[in-house]
């Protein structure tokens, strides 16, 4: 159990957290590790496939210096440790004794093949808390596929609703894919946590589905349920809506600019500023007030009358003026924007944090702003950097025996 | 029955539409008890949506919540709004401070009601800076946040998922830190006020290109459903009314166990696709042969082919895919629940009930359960709350609905 006193500025407490995931976990452990975690990412000797991952500084790859493995896994330790050797096994054995969490994502089974799995672990540690990260889940006729990106926006069907309605689906960038089932994992660890701290004593394990997750991402979509009410497929609507309408990113004067309307005072509110600007009576047609569901039938009217202010306007105007008059227009930014907006810097957003390779570098870590805590403060750890606090410091290895893993190719 | 993971834990939820609602059932899903406070007079727009069959979407946020109706506009409502905070361990909202200030009911007052309750502020863009005025939905923050115009194609519009997009991941991230900050007050004796913002959370996202631009000075390339260093990699027309199927074949073990699906045509053994740099080279060919292959076949064959033999592929699943999978029937996903069909104008006790369905979390725990919970309609809960938990007599229960309080 955490002591009383180690939480230092951080949301969580030092907890060790044994991180043995790939693409599909890996922000689940950097959410712990920026909350104040203890994370030890467990590493092969020949590196995380994540450090190969550009991209590079200067287009240089180098273990030590991938921005996605930097991006991923500030505020952790690393280790190396060849899980596919006995004594590698055994090493992990010993440390997953004292360990609170083990995250991993590996193929469903391997795990238990390897003899790690929960029902091996939890033995010696009845406290421990496991979670399993898969593109289908542990269980049902799914669970062996192969997955990737790609194949996660497509099973769950969040491509389907993603693109234009006349062209084929298309994935969200960014690997968003990765992003539900590891933020979902660390609900559950969070929660599995506090009863075992709080309330039993008892760990156990998770089994998050990443398709599962993606398709609550989506939720108010809701395909299945218009399926099973009007046997019809929800599908794609470029920048539009099928909940807010109007919704999107329309043209302007020098890029884009976002805009939607809920509320039945909101759309008053837009139709007397695009009939101000054009003159246009048709705008303030009574058919078109009230909810969303009054405009559905209206779009392309609403649409070309919109088109046709929103061409008068540069993105920055539309944005600061349609908000005062209690209207949601946004930017459409690109990541050079988010980095200069004044608004994120006031919400704390940033920490800069120095790394011997790239020097310092604003990273996103302040998905909270609070006056209570504040996230950690460490870069992304060098392949193997903990090996010897861990392994002879806490393990209580020799130089000599340590020397012997080395060459055996164990760490 | 197993104790419940957050048992004990009990929380007020004050706000309308997605992310603030979606962590209110994933608490109460987690065995906490979630009251949610809302006012007949004012009612969630997303209590009307979907447009087609509105208020069946309702449960898939609401399920499991004690839902009960009080007009906190009220001094009397406000009074009572306290009352509740006084014994209750969390408060979350998404009213701006200005508002909760005039309803009497901002922050100094509700820790004035419970000194050590921990507060979950959630803001559109940030409560504060120079838009802290300023509204915004989570469908329209992937593009403030940066995704819509790292997808696509070089020069494409911003490209859009049909969602509330960044309100999930706000929904998702409260969780984590509502439940730390409560294991924090409960270890440390220390309570929490935190802010998130559906802004933020679409801009922590936007991950290794943060750093990209720093480092190089550059925006991330848009590069559609290709890969940087896979190929074939994307959606390929199948047989069927808007059917793709997409295929991600990594390294040339899986391109060898892909052109032997094929049954080795020739093109596959030509030197332009050989390797994994030359097939990147010659993708626009590449694809096109690809999809002169799949859309012979529906996207469920391609899928179940290219996967016996170990190569990642999956149809783009449809709404009527995934209502009928097996898959997702065997983990007991989707479920049957009631729901209300809301109707603007008439009081929520006279709305009918209909059949719709909802999901389960996305996750299983092996020692506490996770629940589903049952689906209550707004104010169906006003007898335990105002009755059994605060003590109210049914007198004047009914003299508050009558005042139009417990409304």
């Amino acid at each position: 159990m955490p002591s009383q006193t180690s939480y230092g500025d951080n949301l969580i407490a030092p907890c060790r957290v044994l991180d043995l995931t790939d693409d599909k976990g890996v922000f689940c452990t950097k959410l712990l590790a920026d909350y104040g975690a203890d994370v030890v990412r467990v590493e092969p000797p020949s590196g995380d496939p994540g450090r190969s991952k550009g991209p590079f500084p200067n287009d240089e790859p180098g273990m030590e210096s991938s921005a996605y493995y930097l991006f991923y896994n500030t505020n952790k330790r690393s280790i190396t440790l060849n899980l596919e050797t006995s004594l590698g096994r055994s090493i992990f054995k010993q440390l997953a004794e004292t360990a609170d969490v083990v995250v991993e994502s590996l193929p469903v089974g391997y795990l238990k093949n390897l003899g790690l799995d929960y029902e091996s672990l939890s033995g010696s540690n009845p406290g421990l808390v496991m979670a399993s990260i898969s593109p289908f889940g542990q269980t049902g006729p799914w669970k062996d596929l192969k997955s990737s990106d790609l194949i996660a926006m497509a099973a769950s069907g969040y491509m389907q609703i993603t693109g234009e309605p006349d062209q084929p689906p298309v994935r969200q960038g960014n690997e968003q894919s990765h992003f539900p089932g590891a933020q979902y994992a660390a609900v559950a660890i969070m929660a599995a946590l506090y009863h075992r701290d709080m309330l039993s004593g008892e760990g156990q394990y998770i089994d998050v589905s990443q398709q599962e997750a993606l398709i609550t991402f989506y939720t108010d979509a809701h395909p299945a349920l218009a399926w099973m009410q009007m046997e019809q497929n929800v599908t794609r609507v470029g920048t539009n809506s099928t909940l807010v309408i109007p919704l999107g990113a329309y043209p302007c004067q020098d890029g884009w600019i976002s805009a939607g309307v809920i509320t039945p005072r909101e759309w008053d509110s837009l139709a007397q500023w695009i009939y101000e600007v054009t003159g246009n009576e048709e705008i303030l047609n009574e058919k078109y007030k009230g909810g969303n569901q009054e405009r559905a039938p209206h779009m392309d009217v609403i649409t070309a009358l919109f088109l046709e202010f929103s061409a008068r306007f540069t993105a920055d105007e539309l944005f600061h003026q349609g908000q005062k008059r209690n209207l949601v227009f946004l930017p459409v930014n690109d990541v050079s924007d988010l980095l200069h907006d004044t608004q994120l810097d006031a919400s704390h957003l940033w920490t800069e944090l120095n790394h011997d390779q790239t020097g310092v570098l604003k990273y996103p870590l302040g998905i909270f702003d609070s006056e209570d805590f504040a996230p950690a403060q460490s870069a992304a750890p060098s392949l193997g950097q903990d090996n010897q606090s861990i392994y002879e410091g806490e393990l209580g290895l020799t130089a000599q025996e340590m020397a012997g893993l080395r060459s055996a190719r164990v760490i | 029955m197993a104790k419940r993971a957050l048992e004990g834990i009990r929380i007020v939820e004050l706000g309308p539409y997605v992310a603030l609602p979606l962590t209110g059932r994933i608490l109460a899903s987690l065995g906490a008890e979630v009251i949610k406070v809302e006012t007949n007079k004012v009612l969630d727009e997303m209590a009307f949506i979907p447009a087609w069959s509105k208020g069946a979407g309702q449960p898939d946020y609401q399920r499991h919540k004690k839902r009960i109706t009080l007009d906190v506009r009220t001094d009397e409502g406000k009074d009572l709004l306290l009352r509740l905070l006084a014994v209750s361990d969390v408060f979350m909202t998404n009213f701006r401070r200005n508002i909760l200030s005039r309803w009497g009911v901002d922050f100094p007052e509700v820790r004035a009601a419970r000194p050590d309750i921990v507060i979950m502020w959630q803001t559109g863009l940030g409560g504060n800076g120079p838009y802290y005025t300023y509204k915004s939905f989570g469908i329209l923050v992937q593009h403030m946040s940066g995704v819509s115009l790292m997808s696509g194609s070089p020069g494409s519009p911003p490209v859009a998922v049909n969602t509330s997009y960044s309100d999930y991941h706000t929904g998702v991230f409260q969780p984590t830190a509502i439940i730390a900050a409560l294991m924090r007050r409960g270890m440390q004796g220390k309570t929490a006020t935190m802010e998130s913002s559906i802004f933020r959370s679409g801009a922590v996202t936007a991950g290794p290109a943060i750093l990209d631009y720093q480092l190089n000075n550059r925006l991330p390339e848009r590069r559609d459903n290709r890969d940087s260093s896979a190929a074939p990699h994307g959606v390929y027309r199948c047989q069927g009314d808007d059917r793709y199927c997409a295929i991600s074949v990594e390294g040339d073990e899986q391109w060898a166990a892909f052109c032997h699906v094929l049954g080795n045509p020739a093109w596959t053994q030509e030197l332009r696709f050989s390797t994994a740099f030359a097939r990147l080279n010659n993708q626009d060919e590449l694809d096109r042969m690809v999809g002169e292959w799949t859309i012979q076949l529906t996207s469920k064959k391609v899928m179940d082919t290219l996967q016996q033999a170990g190569v990642p592929a999956s149809i783009v699943s449809q709404g009527q895919d995934l209502h009928d999978s097996e898959h997702l029937k065997a983990r007991d996903f989707y479920r049957e629940t009631n729901y209300y069909v809301a109707e603007r104008g008439t009081h929520a006790s006279q709305w009918d009930e209909g059949p719709s369905l909802s999901w389960s979390m996305p996750f299983n725990m092996s020692k506490t359960p996770v629940e589903f919970g049952n689906y209550s309609n707004i104010g169906e809960d006003n007898s335990y709350v105002f009755g059994d938990l605060l003590g109210l007599s049914p007198t004047e229960i009914a003299r508050l609905s009558e005042r139009e309080v417990i409304y």
